[in-house]
């Protein structure tokens, strides 16, 4: 099947959805930093990828491959990778992170019965809230010594 | 040396020494990030092995390009020297970005 490739991607990337829109990663909603993030790596192993092929370390199965052949003849299919697995990363390091903040948060509130917070699945606003405190903490502190 | 075997040992001595001289953003001090490359690897293991499956493989590897041991799976082992720099490469940009954000 020559969507394979791609169909195996797509796979990782629904499977990694629920860390963003359950457990509240909040990598799709930093549009900017996951761009700076994904950007120079993925320059980096494009052209390592390009070297590879070009002096023959590993090629592509036409029966498994679309056949669509980006600049340096590097598939398609290896540049989503390049965007899709480390897209899973940082789903996977944001949701480590909310889930260790959530238990230390929850085992200093209260250690015989679980906050309802960790039970619940955060708002979005709850989320902005968070972002905004270290800029606002910021703001006041210059104020104070202004 | 095969070729991928050396180019994955620079890849990650790069990426290392980037992160301890250059960005130093601590990762490799935290739980989150450690944590995170377990379940990053278990995951690769069913993706790469999916992807170099030798009984009908999607990426096809030359034998004298690279060290020869296929493991766990079919996967050759240069590939999670290769997944450890991409990943832990974009999640130190992504503190980085971070970084820049807050500041």
């Amino acid at each position: 099947m020559p969507a394979e490739y791609l169909l195996l991607m797509l796979a990782c990337v629904a499977i990694t959805l629920p860390l963003e829109f359950v457990l509240g990663a909040r990598v799709y909603r930093r549009p900017r930093r996951l761009v700076l993030a994904v950007l120079p790596l993925l320059v980096i192993f494009y052209v390592w990828d390009a070297v590879a092929i070009a002096r023959g370390h590993w090629d592509y199965s036409p029966a498994h491959t679309t056949g669509w052949l980006l600049p340096f003849a590097v598939p398609i299919e290896e540049m989503v990778f390049f965007i899709v697995i480390p897209l899973c990363g940082l789903l996977t390091f944001e949701a480590v992170g909310r889930m260790l903040g959530k238990r230390s948060a929850a085992s200093a509130a209260s250690s015989s019965e679980p906050s309802p917070r960790s039970r619940n699945v955060p708002s979005l606003p709850e989320f902005r809230e968070q972002e905004r405190v270290p800029g606002a903490k910021d703001g006041g502190t210059g104020v104070g010594d202004a | 040396m095969p070729e991928y075997t050396v180019a994955t040992a620079v890849a990650v001595v790069a990426v290392v020494a980037v992160e301890l001289l250059w960005a130093r953003t601590g990762i490799f001090r935290t739980a989150q990030y450690w944590i995170t490359m377990a379940i990053v690897f278990f995951f690769q293991v069913l993706v790469d092995g999916w992807l170099t499956k030798l009984s009908d493989p999607i990426v096809r590897y030359a034998p004298a390009q690279f060290a020869g041991i296929r493991f766990p799976l079919d996967i050759p082992i240069e590939d999670f020297g290769f997944g450890f720099a991409l990943v832990t490469g974009t999640i130190i940009a992504w503190q980085l970005a971070g970084r820049k954000e807050t500041a």
